[in-house]
């Protein structure tokens, strides 16, 4: 049962961490970015880490997600296409 | 002693003599896990319809105390005082076009109205609605709250960029700057409140506050922390974005805020996460300050019964409190509202948590 959940939880964590890096729009590797930290905080929750799980998804996904996204908002368009 | 919602579950088909066959059948088949997986299901869903009923009492009841505020009646037509209108509202949102800009990011207009939602379901999972009446009691309940409602200002934002509209972005960034701002003095002062339980755990926290000083006043944190109480709920009124502290939506200056190009069922999303945010948040201050589901046990009634209406009567004063605020009080201007963040909330908090770690140390309160 376990095994399958860490097999669920990491294979969308490396998925999304890989979109993060090939997303053509920054905002989008923004979303996966929060989508690997949440992996990464459920795979603390498999080890049984519960405080260090909740403190990555307040600090990671919580603080830093936003950081990144008010970056990007506030600074001009890239040349994208 | 029953811990949880699942044990109860347990407990009360023991008591109709239903859980034993049960388990022989499912052990039979060799998958007990499964029946496991049946009652979580089933926690899920009556905690969903639960949310779903509460946010449509809550609309129909913001109506009804704005009208009374206003000296009009409100809602009368549908049902009985119009206690029927959350449906048609709900008929009629459904029944809506739903509408995507032709400039914006479909995907993550899609996305953000989900990722909304699902924290401020999230929240109810360690909060304790009577004594066992509880999903889960986390060991870090209290942080886990904290933490799952620092994910919704990112869903705001992305709302907010995703429609790309100016009002919808400039709605999104004060709600973002505003909830960033005002997490601090909510968690410090729910620091203090840690400080004296010495536990994250919730249930432990309104265990806590169960005793009377003199047989008369109740042990609620409230009177020890009346500074905190007052943070924390000033915090939260803001965090959920509520008047005097719109700013997401302040009609007058952004249309809508970051929901403007939203409509249909996305729309509805938005609505039912704010609701059920607004009776999440009001459980927490219940839970934290004002003694949770502790109160007179009575004779002969389960104290489970007893309990989740203490708490739902608490809840829904809290709930009052902040819709007739929300009649009363005009709107703050964003740099007042910053300046009180900033200049005065945070300082007044990090001094009750200096003052109230001091006589922990010192021994004079728990």
């Amino acid at each position: 049962m376990i095994d399958i959940v860490f097999l669920v939880i990491s294979i969308a964590t490396i998925f999304s961490s890989i979109m993060v890096v090939r997303s053509k729009k920054l905002v989008h590797s923004a979303v996966y970015l929060a989508g690997t930290f949440i992996g990464t905080a459920g795979l603390f929750i498999l080890l049984k880490a519960e405080f260090l799980a909740w403190v990555q998804v307040l600090v990671y996904v919580g603080a830093v997600v936003t950081l990144i996204l008010f970056t990007i908002m506030l600074t001009r368009k890239g040349e994208e296409e | 002693m029953i811990a949880n919602a699942y044990e109860l579950i347990v407990y009360i088909l023991t008591l109709f003599r239903v859980y034993e066959p049960l388990l022989n059948v499912f052990q039979a088949l060799g998958a007990e896990y499964v029946l496991r997986i049946i009652i979580v299901l089933v926690e899920i869903a009556v905690l969903f319809v639960f949310v779903l009923l509460t946010v449509m009492f809550l609309t129909w009841m913001e109506r009804k105390v704005v009208a009374m505020v206003q000296s009009r009646y409100g809602p009368m037509v549908t049902g009985p005082r119009g206690l029927l209108q959350p449906v048609m509202d709900g008929v009629k949102l459904i029944g809506k076009e739903d509408i995507i800009p032709a400039k914006a990011d479909r995907w993550i207009f899609t996305l953000a109205p989900f990722i909304v939602f699902i924290p401020a379901l999230l929240v109810f999972i360690p909060l304790p609605f009577g004594e066992s009446l509880i999903i889960s009691d986390l060991r870090v309940g209290l942080l886990y709250i904290i933490a799952i409602s620092a994910i919704s200002p990112i869903a705001i934002l992305l709302a907010g960029w995703a429609s790309n509209n100016k009002y919808s972005l400039m709605g999104a960034m004060r709600a973002v700057a505003q909830d960033i701002s005002y997490t601090i003095p909510l968690a410090l002062a729910a620091i203090a409140v840690v400080l004296l339980t010495g536990s994250l755990s919730m249930v432990d926290i309104v265990n806590a506050q169960g005793g009377a000083w003199f047989g008369v006043i109740p042990q609620w944190f409230i009177f020890i922390q009346p500074l905190g109480f007052i943070l924390f709920l000033i915090a939260s009124i803001a965090e959920m974005g509520r008047i005097p502290f719109d700013f997401q939506e302040s009609e007058s200056e952004l249309v809508a805020g970051f929901f403007t190009e939203y409509s249909g069922m996305k729309f509805a999303m938005f609505f039912l996460a704010e609701y059920a945010h607004l009776f999440a948040v009001s459980g927490i201050v219940v839970t934290l300050f004002l003694g949770g589901w502790t109160g007179p046990v009575l004779p002969f009634i389960p104290v489970q019964i007893t309990s989740l209406v203490y708490f739902l009567i608490k809840t829904y004063a809290v709930i009052f409190f902040a819709m007739w605020l929300r009649d009363t009080v005009p709107r703050v201007r964003i740099d007042q509202l910053l300046n009180l963040g900033w200049k005065i909330m945070v300082p007044l908090a990090l001094l009750n948590l200096l003052v109230t770690g001091f006589l922990v140390t010192a021994g004079v309160m728990v």
